[in-house]
C-alpha cells in the first residue's frame, strides 16, 4: 500500500489547509497515513475507526500534500481510495451523500433538478444579448468544431451567469464555431470521483463522450477545472482535445488589447487547475496580454474543494476567510478562473472575476 | 478513545506503534497559560508529561514511550513574539519552525540561522530539546549556539527561566538548588524534553550578508579521502556557507551524483584557499540547486522496490573516525547487512559541529544514514540491529546521533538530566531515563 511508504517528515503538515484551519494532527494529510499505518490498532476501537472516516472528508483534494511529498506518496490516490471503501462498507455514515448520488443517477446534475432545465435557465437571460444563442444548443445532428462543456455549477447557479456571460459573448465574438450540450451534457462525475465512487461515473462519462462524438468536435472546452479532469483523464475522449478555457482563448488571441483596472488584481490558481492538472502558464500568459496588473498569491486552497461545502461547509468557511485574512484579500478583487472557486469567494463576501470576464469586456470595449 | 489521542503518535521516528492505552489526553495549548493548566490536570492525576513539536525527530522521545501520560503538543503555540533588529533576538513560542520565523525575518534582511532538513515542520522547541543543526552548524553553530535564553513552564506548575548565567523561578526553592547546580542553556540543549515544557524561546538572529557565494562540487575516491578533506578544513576553519556530503546512495535517488562528493558553497572570495583544500570544482547556479534539492529529499525518499527505514539517523565522525570514514563505515554496513538491513544512503552535513554529553564541542561530519527495511523482520528484531550499533559507536569513537538525537546511551548527559530533575522535578518525559527504555523502543518499532 503506498500509504505504507510515507516517512512521517511532517512536510505536509504546515502547508495543508485543513491543519492550518483546525491545528490538530488528526487533521493533516500525515495524521491520517499514520493512522492507515496503525489501522490494525484503530480498527480495535469501532469510535476511532469511524472517526477517521469522517476526516477523510474533512479534505478539500487539493493536493497540495501530494505536491510536497518527497517520499511518492501519491496521497490524492489514497484519499481518493479510502473515501470510496469507506462510503462502500460503511453506507449509514455517509447518509447525507445519498441526495448528491441519486441525484446523479436520476437527472444526472447535482442539484437535482430537471435536466431540461441546464440550458433553459441562462438562454432566457442571454438570449437576447447574444445573437444566434438558441441555435447553439447540441441536438442529434447538429455539427460544431468546439464543444463547450459547461458544468453543473455554471449550467444551474445564478451566480455564475456572468462568466457565463463572458464565455458565450467571446466565443460569439471571436466567430468560434461551438454548440453547449444543453439537456444532453450530463454531470461529468467528478463529484462521484471525489467520493470514491469510480462505478457510479461510467455510465455518465459514456453518455457525454457519445455527445460530444456525435457533434463531431475536435475540441471541448471548460471552465471548470473539476470537470476538466474528468473530460481529460476519464472521458477516453481520443483525438478530441479537452481544454481548459484559458487554454483556448490563449491559444487563440496572440495579442489582446490592455485591460485598464482601477487596482491591481490577486489571482487565484484553482488547485485542481494548477496543481492536479498543471495548467499554470495560459491563465497567466492571458493576462499578460492584457496587460493586468495583478499579485500571485499563496497557491493554498479557497476551501470549496473536495466536496467540503458539501461535507464540512463550516470548516470549508473557515479555510476562506483564514485565506482571505493571510493574503489580504478584502479589498482586492480576486481573478480567478474555476466555478467553485468563484462560489466560495462569492459566499464570503470578496470580490471576484474570472479571467474570460475581462477577456470579453476587452474585446466588447474595442467592438464599440 | 479519542483518534486524536492515537494520531499524536504520529512521527517521523520508526518507534511509532504506541501502546495508546497509556495515553491519558492529548493537547494543544495556545497559551502558557493554559499550559499550566494541562500540566495541573496531569499532577494531580499523577500522570507523565511528553512534550512534542513537529515530530520530526528520529529517536522516538516524543512519543513518551509506555508512560501514563498526557501529550502536549507546541503546534498551536507558533507565533513570533518580539523581533528586535537592534539588539539581533526574536522571542518565539516554540511551536514556531525556523521556516516561519524567517518569513518574518526576511523581509527586513534578517534571519534566524539554523537550518535543519526539516526546517519545514521541526519546531524550536524541539530543535532546543535535541540541539539540531544544519548544513550551516559549522559557521553557525548548533540551536544552543543559537539561544539566548528560554522560558519553560515545570511539572510543580512554576515558571523557570534559562540563560547563560543561569535560572530564575517563580519557585525559590528550585531557583536556588538550580543556580547551586550551575545550570545554563547547555543543560535545556538536548534535554529531550525531560525538565519541563519550552514556552518560549529568545533566539538570535542575525543579518542576511549581501556577498555572493560560489558554489562547487568535490568527488573522492573514499570516505577516507573525505574524512581527512573535513579534518583539513575543520584545522583551516575554513569558512563554509553550505556544507554537504553525499556518502553513499542507492541508484533509485542519487541521480547523476556520484558519490562520495561533497557539495559546497562558499563566498567567492574565499573560494581559492578552499579549491587547495577540497579539490572542488565550481558549477553553476543551477546544478547546485539540483544538487541542494538531491540532497534535502534524500531522508523522505524510498527505493523503487521495498521501504526505507530511519534506523540509525546519525553517526559523527570526529578526530581518529573521521579520517579513517570509510573504514568505520564498512564497519558499520556489515553490521547492518548482518541484520539483513540494506544500506540505502548517507549523506550530511559536513564540516559540522555538534556538542557531546559533557558539553565539549566536537567538529566533523554528521553524517545521516537511512537503510532498506527488511519486510519479514519483526520490529523488535530490528530494534537489535539499534543496540548494536550503539555499541559499535562506541567502539568506532563515533557518536552515536550526533545532534543528540539518542539520548538514551548518553551517560553524561543523562547522569547531568537526572541531577537536574531531582532539583526541579520528575514528571517530564520519565521513560527516556529509564533502565528499561531499550525494551519500549523495541516494543514501538
Ligand atoms: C526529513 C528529516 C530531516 C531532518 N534533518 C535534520 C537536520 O538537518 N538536523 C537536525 O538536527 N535534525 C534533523 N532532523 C531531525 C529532527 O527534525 C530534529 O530532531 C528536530 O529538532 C525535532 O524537532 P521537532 O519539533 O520535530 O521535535 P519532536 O520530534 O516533536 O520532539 C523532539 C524532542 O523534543 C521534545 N520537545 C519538543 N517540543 C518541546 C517543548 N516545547 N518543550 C520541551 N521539549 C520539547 C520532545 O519531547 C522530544 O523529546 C530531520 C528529521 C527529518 C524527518
Amino acid at each position: 500500500m503506498s500509504y505504507d511508504r510515507c516517512v512521517r517528515c511532517g512536510s505536509c503538515l504546515k502547508i495543508c489547509p485543513i491543519f492550518d484551519a483546525m491545528g490538530e494532527e488528526q487533521y493533516s494529510p500525515r495524521g491520517k497515513t499514520y493512522l492507515l499505518q496503525i489501522m490494525d490498532q484503530i480498527e480495535q476501537d469501532p469510535e476511532a475507526a469511524k472517526e477517521f472516516r469522517r476526516l477523510l472528508f474533512m479534505c478539500t483534494m487539493c493536493g497540495r500534500c501530494k505536491e510536497t511529498c518527497s517520499s511518492d506518496v501519491d496521497l490524492l490516490a489514497i484519499w481518493h481510495e479510502q473515501r470510496g471503501k469507506s462510503i462502500r462498507e460503511h453506507p449509514d455514515e455517509f447518509a447525507y451523500l445519498k441526495p448528491l448520488q441519486e441525484a446523479l443517477e436520476n437527472v444526472q446534475n447535482i442539484y437535482g433538478l430537471d435536466p431540461e432545465d441546464r440550458a433553459m435557465f441562462w438562454l432566457d437571460e442571454l438570449e437576447d444579448e447574444i445573437p444566434g444563442l438558441a441555435d447553439k444548443v447540441y441536438e442529434p445532428g447538429k455539427k460544431a468544431e468546439v464543444m463547450v462543456f459547461i458544468g453543473c455549477l455554471m449550467s444551474f447557479r445564478s451566480s455564475q451567469l456572468d462568466v457565463l456571460r463572458a464565455l458565450l459573448t467571446t466565443l460569439w465574438k471571436s466567430g468560434t464555431d461551438y454548440l453547449v450540450m444543453g439537456a444532453e451534457e450530463f454531470c461529468c462525475g467528478h463529484p462521484l470521483y471525489l467520493i470514491g465512487n469510480d462505478e457510479g461515473a461510467i455510465e455518465l462519462r459514456k453518455h457525454n463522450k457519445a455527445v460530444i462524438e456525435d457533434a463531431g468536435a475536435k475540441k471541448v472546452i471548460t471552465c471548470c477545472p473539476g470537470c476538466l479532469i474528468q473530460l481529460k483523464q476519464y472521458h477516453d475522449l481520443g483525438d478530441i482535445e479537452a481544454l481548459h478555457h484559458t487554454q483556448f482563448f490563449d491559444m487563440m488571441y496572440d495579442e489582446l488589447p490592455t485591460y485598464k483596472a482601477e487596482k491591481p488584481f490577486a489571482y487565484h490558481d484553482p488547485c485542481e487547475l494548477h496543481r492536479i492538472l498543471e495548467i499554470k502558464k495560459e491563465p497567466r500568459s492571458l493576462m499578460d496580454k492584457m496587460h493586468v496588473d495583478y499579485r500571485d498569491i499563496e497557491p493554498t486552497c479557497c476551501g470549496g474543494g473536495g466536496l467540503l461545502r458539501i461535507t464540512d461547509p463550516n470548516l470549508s468557511d473557515i479555510i476562506i476567510q483564514m485565506r482571505a485574512a493571510s493574503q489580504h484579500l478584502k479589498d482586492t478583487t480576486v481573478l480567478t478562473c474555476c466555478p467553485s472557486c468563484r462560489e466560495q469567494l462569492l459566499s464570503n463576501e470578496l470580490k471576484t472575476r474570472d479571467i474570460i470576464e475581462l477577456v470579453s469586456e476587452i474585446i466588447e470595449e474595442v467592438g464599440e | 478513545m479519542k483518534i486524536r489521542d492515537y494520531v499524536i503518535g504520529a512521527n517521523a521516528s520508526m518507534y511509532y506503534r504506541l501502546n495508546f492505552k497509556k495515553i491519558k489526553g492529548v493537547y494543544y495549548p495556545k497559551s502558557e497559560q493554559e499550559l499550566i493548566d494541562i500540566v495541573k490536570i496531569a499532577r494531580e492525576k499523577g500522570y507523565g508529561v511528553t512534550p512534542k513539536g513537529g515530530g520530526s525527530g528520529l529517536s522516538g522521545a516524543c512519543t513518551g514511550g509506555d508512560r501514563e501520560r498526557i501529550m502536549v503538543s507546541s503546534l498551536r503555540m507558533n507565533r513570533v513574539l518580539t523581533i528586535s533588529k537592534d539588539q539581533k533576538y526574536v522571542d518565539v513560542q516554540p511551536g514556531a519552525t525556523p521556516d516561519e520565523i524567517n518569513a518574518m525575518l526576511e523581509p527586513m534582511g534578517m534571519k534566524f540561522w539554523v537550518a535543519p532538513s526539516s526546517r519545514d515542520i521541526a519546531t524550536v522547541g524541539g530543535i532546543l530539546s535535541t540541539d539540531g543543526g544544519g548544513n550551516d552548524t559549522w559557521r553557525n553553530g548548533t540551536m544552543r549556539d543559537n539561544t539566548l535564553r528560554v522560558r519553560m513552564v515545570l511539572y510543580d506548575g512554576s515558571i523557570l527561566t534559562v540563560d547563560w548565567s543561569g535560572v530564575k523561578c517563580e519557585n525559590k526553592k528550585i531557583e536556588k538548588a538550580l543556580n547551586s547546580k550551575g545550570m545554563t542553556v547547555h543543560d535545556v540543549a538536548g534535554s529531550h524534553g525531560t525538565l519541563g515544557f519550552i514556552t518560549e524561546i529568545r533566539v538570535r538572529i542575525n543579518p542576511i550578508p549581501k556577498h555572493t557565494l560560489s558554489g562547487g562540487v568535490a568527488h573522492y575516491d573514499d570516505l577516507n579521502e573525505l574524512g581527512d578533506v573535513l579534518a583539513k578544513m575543520i584545522n583551516e576553519k575554513c569558512s563554509i556557507w553550505y556544507g554537504e556530503a553525499i556518502a553513499e546512495a542507492h541508484p533509485d535517488v542519487r541521480g547523476d551524483m556520484k558519490p562520495p562528493l561533497l557539495i559546497l558553497e562558499v563566498p567567492e572570495e574565499n573560494t581559492c584557499d578552499l579549491k587547495g583544500i577540497t579539490g572542488y570544482k565550481p558549477i553553476s547556479k543551477e546544478k547546485l540547486q539540483q544538487y541542494k534539492d538531491t540532497r534535502i529529499k534524500l531522508p523522505k525518499r524510498n527505493p523503487n522496490e521495498g521501504m526505507q527505514v530511519a534506523l540509525f539517523e546519525g553517526y559523527g565522525f570526529h578526530g581518529t573516525s573521521l579520517r579513517k570514514m570509510q573504514d568505520c563505515v564498512n564497519e558499520i554496513n556489515d553490521l547492518l547487512r548482518s541484520h539483513d538491513l540494506e544500506p540505502f544512503a548517507k549523506y550530511g552535513h559536513g564540516p559540522s559541529k555538534w556538542y557531546l554529553g559533557d558539553n565539549s564541542p566536537a567538529y566533523g561530519i554528521v553524517l545521516h544514514s537511512r537503510e532498506i527495511r527488511p519486510p519479514e523482520k519483526s520490529g523488535p528484531e530490528v530494534f537489535e540491529a539499534v543496540k548494536d550499533i550503539v555499541a559499535l559507536c562506541k567502539k568506532l569513537g563515533v557518536t552515536p546521533k550526533p545532534e543528540h538525537k539518542w539520548p538514551f546511551s548518553d551517560e553524561v548527559k543523562n547522569a547531568r538530566l537526572s541531577e537536574i530533575r531531582q532539583a526541579l522535578g520528575e514528571g517530564f518525559n520519565e521513560f527516556l531515563l529509564d533502565s528499561k527504555c531499550y525494551d519500549v523502543l523495541a516494543s514501538m518499532v
